[in-house]
C-alpha cells in the first residue's frame, strides 16, 4: 500500500482516481491546487505525486519545482495534462523528472503505470 | 582553296605569332643577312675582275703591239718564236692567265706560255661580237673547256702581208671579225691571232644574284612589315575590341552601359576598361535616381494641398520620405501621429538628432539601424513595445525601410510604417484558442472515458458509484456539446453560413430554463443567483435557440468570474421597441481599457484572476454577434473589482436590413 497523492482541481478526475486507486489499496490524498499539495507534503508522508499541469494558484511545473528544488523530494511525479504543447511542457519539466501522462487517460492504465513507478522506486530503495 | 584561305585567315587573326612563323622569320632574316654578304663579297670579286679584265686589256693591246714580225722573217724562225714565248711569258706573268698564244690562221700554235701545244693544231672560238668575251678556245691539256674560262682572240700580224701592227689596238678592234677555224678561208691566210685564256670570272652569276638580293630585301622587309604589325595589333588588341564593342552596342548605350562589358579581363586595359564601364554605368544609375527622386520629391512638395495629399494623409500607414542628408522632406499625417511630430517640427527634421516618444522612438531606432548597416538592407518587419500580452498596448509594427539608392553608404529612403498590432493580438489570440480549445475538449472528454471505464470494468458495484458515473457521463457530454456548439457557432460566424431563425420567443420562460441549467454551476460556487423579472413580458420575435446561447455565456461568465459567495442577478425589460436583458454580477469586473477587447474573437484577458478560469474566449464574441446580427448588440458596464454589467438590447423587429447593416459592422470589427 503506498500514500499517494492527487494534486487536481476538477473534481470529477479527483473521485474517479481515488475509486480506482483505493480500490488498489492504496490511500489516498488529496489537493485542489499546487500551494495546498505544499502543505500536504510538508505535514505527510507521500509516496508518489499525480498532479494536473493546469491549476490555479501553483501550476503542476511551479509545484515540480518546488518539490525538486525547495523540498529536494525524489518520489515519482506523474504530470497529466490536456494541452496539446506536449513537447514544449516536457522541455519545461526536464530538469525535475517528471512523467507526462497525457489526458484523456484510461484509469485502469494509469493505476498500472502508478504501480509500476511505486515497484521502481521500490526496488531501487532496496538496492 | 577555301581551306587555305581558312588556314591563312586564321593564321592573321591569331592572337599569338606560332613559333614556327617566328622561327621561318629568324632564318629568312639571317638567310637574307647571309645573301647580302655574299652578294657584298661577289661585288668586290666582280669590281677586282672588272678591272683586271681592264688591265688585261691594256696589256693585251700592249702585247698585240709588241708582238710583230720583222720583215722578212719568217714566223716559224726559231728567233721569232723565242722572242713571242718571251712576250706571252712576260705578259702571263703579270696577269692570272691560264694560257697566251699565237696561232695561224689554222689554229696551229706557234708560240705558248704552255710549250706543249707549241707547234700542234687547237681549235678556236670563233671571234666574239664587239666589246664582248668569247668562249671556245681548246688547248692540250684541256680537252673539256669549261664555260667558266673566257678568252680574249686578236690578230696581230700576218706573214707574207703588210701588217698594221696598230691596227688591232684591242678586243674593240677585233670585234665583227668573222672567226676562223681550221679550214678558214684565204683571207686569212698567213693571219697570226693572238689568244688569251683567263681564268674564270662571275660575270655570268651577277644578274641572279641581284635578283636574290632584291628578293631577300623584299621577303625581310614583308617579315618585318609582319612582326611589326603583329607587336602593334597585340599592343591595340585591346584598343581594337573596346571599339568593337563600343560598334555592337551602340543602341544601347544610353540605356544600359553595362553591355559595353568586356567579358574577357586578361590585360590590364580591358580591366580599366570594365572599371570605366561600371563606374560610369554607377553614376548613369546614380543620376537617374536622383532625377527619379527629386521629381519624387517635387511631387510630394506639389501636393501638399491636393488630392495626392489628401490621399496620402488618408493612408493608415506612415509614410516618411528621408534625404540622402537624412533629413525627414515628406511626411503623410499617419507618420506624423506615429512620431508625435506636428508638421512644423518634422519638416527638414535630421534623423541622426531627431528624438521621439514611444513608439516614434522605435521607429527612428529601425530606421537608423537599417542605415548604418550600409548601402543594401531589407525591409524588415519589427515589433515595437515590449513583446508579450500584457503589453499589447505598446502595439506592434511593422517598418519597412525602401533604400531610394543602392551601391554606397546614404541615406536616401522610403519609410512605410504599419500598424500591425491588431493582426499580433489577432495571431496570439487564435494559438491561445487552440490550446485552450483542445484543453477544453480533453477535460470532458478524460471524465467520460475515464467513468465509462469505471462503469464497464465491473469493478465497482455501489449503486451510488454507477449513478454518479451516469450523471458524470452526461453533465460531461453536454459541456463538450456545449463547447462544440460555441466552436461551431465562431466557425458559421466567420463564414457568415449562420442561418437566425425567427419566432416569437417568450423570455420568462427562455431565461428561466436557462438559470435552470446553470443552477447547479452557480450552487456549487455558493452564488446567490436571482432571477428578476417583471410581471408581464411581452414575447420578443426572434431565434429561440441563439438567444439561449446568448444567456448561457453570459450567465455562464458571471458565474464564472464572480468568486464563492457572490451573487448574479438577471433581470429583463421590454418597451415598446425593444427588450433589455442584464446580467449582474458582483465579481471580479472588467478594466474600462479592455471593454471593446472582451467582446473579440479569441481574447483572453491577461488579468490573472481571469486565467485562473479555465475559457476559450470566444462566449462574449458569440453572444454579441448573434445579438448583433437581429439588429440589437450587447454592453458592458464596469469597472475592475467592481462586478458587472452586461445589457444585451434585442430590437422587437429584428429585421433583414438590421441584420445586414449589424454583419457588415461584425465584419469590420473582426
Amino acid at each position: 500500500m503506498a500514500r499517494l497523492l492527487i494534486v487536481e482541481d476538477e473534481a470529477h478526475i479527483v473521485r474517479v482516481l481515488t475509486l480506482w486507486l483505493t480500490r488498489h489499496g492504496h490511500q489516498v490524498l488529496e489537493a485542489p491546487d499546487g500551494a495546498s499539495a505544499l502543505k500536504v507534503l510538508e505535514r505527510e508522508s507521500v509516496d508518489l505525486i499525480i498532479c494536473d499541469m493546469n491549476m490555479p494558484v501553483l501550476s503542476g511545473a511551479e509545484l515540480a519545482r518546488e518539490v525538486r528544488e525547495g523540498m529536494k523530494l525524489g518520489l515519482p511525479i506523474l504530470m497529466v495534462t490536456a494541452r496539446c504543447d506536449q513537447g514544449r511542457i516536457a522541455e519545461q519539466l526536464a530538469p525535475y523528472k517528471v512523467k507526462l501522462y497525457p489526458k484523456p487517460f484510461v484509469p485502469s492504465r494509469l493505476v498500472a503505470d502508478i504501480e509500476r513507478e511505486l515497484g521502481a522506486v521500490v526496488r531501487e530503495g532496496g538496492a | 582553296m577555301r581551306r587555305w584561305w581558312a588556314g591563312f585567315k586564321k593564321f592573321w587573326m591569331a592572337e599569338e605569332i606560332p613559333r614556327w612563323f617566328g622561327f621561318s622569320l629568324v632564318v629568312i632574316y639571317l638567310a637574307g643577312l647571309g645573301a647580302v654578304g655574299i652578294l657584298g663579297m661577289s661585288r668586290v670579286r666582280e669590281d677586282a675582275a672588272m678591272r683586271l679584265e681592264k688591265s688585261i686589256r691594256y696589256g693585251f693591246a700592249a702585247l698585240s703591239k709588241r708582238i710583230h714580225l720583222e720583215e722578212g722573217t719568217a714566223p716559224s724562225d726559231p728567233g721569232v718564236v723565242r722572242s713571242l714565248t718571251r712576250e706571252i711569258c712576260d705578259f702571263a706573268a703579270h696577269f692570272p692567265v691560264e694560257f697566251v698564244r699565237v696561232v695561224d690562221h689554222a689554229g696551229r700554235v706557234l708560240a705558248s706560255t704552255n710549250t706543249d701545244e707549241v707547234g700542234t693544231v687547237v681549235v678556236s672560238a670563233p671571234a666574239a661580237p664587239a666589246g664582248a668575251w668569247i668562249t671556245g678556245f681548246e688547248s692540250a691539256q684541256q680537252s673539256e673547256r669549261l664555260a667558266s674560262i673566257l678568252d680574249f682572240r686578236t690578230p696581230v700580224f700576218r706573214h707574207g702581208a703588210t701588217t698594221d701592227p696598230s691596227g688591232p689596238a684591242g678586243p674593240e678592234d677585233a670585234a665583227g671579225r668573222p672567226g676562223h677555224t681550221a679550214a678558214g678561208g684565204s683571207d686569212d691566210a698567213g693571219q697570226y691571232y693572238l689568244e688569251v685564256s683567263l681564268f674564270a670570272r662571275p660575270t655570268a652569276a651577277s644578274g641572279l644574284v641581284e635578283q636574290a638580293d632584291a628578293l631577300m630585301v623584299v621577303l625581310v622587309v614583308m617579315g618585318a612589315l609582319f612582326v611589326l604589325y603583329r607587336c602593334l595589333r597585340a599592343q591595340f588588341r585591346g584598343v581594337s575590341r573596346i571599339a568593337d564593342r563600343l560598334w555592337a552596342n551602340r543602341e544601347r548605350i544610353e540605356q544600359d552601359l553595362s553591355s559595353l562589358r568586356l567579358a574577357d579581363t586578361s590585360d590590364a586595359l580591358t580591366t580599366a576598361w570594365n572599371e570605366l564601364v561600371d563606374q560610369a554605368q554607377c553614376w548613369l544609375e546614380d543620376a537617374q535616381r536622383r532625377e527619379a527622386n527629386e521629381e519624387l520629391k517635387g511631387v510630394l512638395e506639389r501636393s501638399a494641398g491636393g488630392a495626392l495629399a489628401t490621399a496620402l494623409n488618408a493612408l493608415p500607414d506612415g509614410l516618411m520620405y528621408v534625404s540622402e542628408e537624412v533629413r525627414f522632406e515628406y511626411m503623410n499625417s499617419a507618420a506624423h501621429r506615429m512620431l508625435g511630430w506636428s508638421a512644423e517640427d518634422a519638416k527638414g527634421m535630421n534623423l541622426t538628432n531627431a528624438q521621439a516618444d514611444g513608439i516614434g522612438g522605435g521607429i527612428l531606432e529601425v530606421v537608423r539601424g537599417a542605415l548604418s548597416a550600409g548601402g543594401m538592407y531589407e525591409s524588415r518587419m519589427v515589433v515595437l513595445g515590449p513583446e508579450g500580452p500584457a503589453q499589447d498596448s505598446a502595439g506592434s509594427y511593422r517598418v519597412w525601410v525602401v533604400p531610394l539608392r543602392q551601391g554606397r553608404r546614404h541615406g536616401e529612403c522610403l519609410v512605410v510604417v504599419r500598424d500591425v498590432s491588431q493582426q499580433v493580438r489577432a495571431e496570439r489570440a487564435r494559438e491561445e484558442f487552440v490550446t485552450q480549445v483542445t484543453h477544453e475538449l480533453r477535460t470532458p472528454l478524460t471524465n467520460i472515458r475515464a467513468y465509462a471505464e469505471t462503469l464497464s470494468s465491473g469493478m465497482f458495484d455501489d449503486p451510488t458509484v454507477i449513478t454518479e458515473c451516469y450523471n458524470v457521463i452526461t453533465k460531461e457530454t453536454r459541456r463538450l456539446s456545449r463547447l462544440i456548439e460555441d466552436i461551431l457557432s465562431v466557425s458559421q460566424l466567420e463564414v457568415g453560413s449562420i442561418e437566425l431563425r425567427s419566432e416569437d420567443v417568450d423570455l420568462k420562460t427562455l431565461l428561466s430554463e436557462s438559470v435552470r441549467d446553470v443552477r447547479g454551476l452557480a450552487d456549487e460556487k455558493n452564488i446567490d443567483m436571482q432571477l428578476v423579472l417583471p410581471s408581464k413580458l411581452e414575447p420578443i420575435r426572434t431565434d429561440r435557440d441563439k438567444l439561449a446561447v446568448v444567456v448561457n455565456n453570459l450567465l455562464g461568465n458571471a458565474i464564472k468570474y464572480t468568486p464563492a459567495g457572490g451573487n448574479v442577478i438577471v433581470g429583463c425589460q421590454t418597451s415598446a421597441d425593444q427588450a433589455v436583458i442584464t446580467f449582474k454580477d458582483n465579481g471580479i469586473g472588467v478594466d474600462p481599457a479592455e471593454h471593446a477587447q472582451i467582446f473579440e474573437k479569441f481574447h483572453r484577458s491577461n488579468d490573472p484572476d481571469v486565467r485562473n478560469e479555465v475559457g476559450t474566449g470566444v462566449g462574449l464574441y458569440t453572444a454579441r454577434e448573434i445579438v448583433r446580427r437581429q439588429g440589437g448588440d450587447i454592453e458592458v458596464i464596469s469597472k475592475k473589482g467592481e462586478g458587472s454589467t452586461f445589457v444585451v438590447r434585442l430590437p422587437h423587429q429584428g429585421t433583414r436590413a438590421g441584420a445586414l447593416s449589424a454583419s457588415s459592422e461584425a465584419s469590420h470589427h473582426g
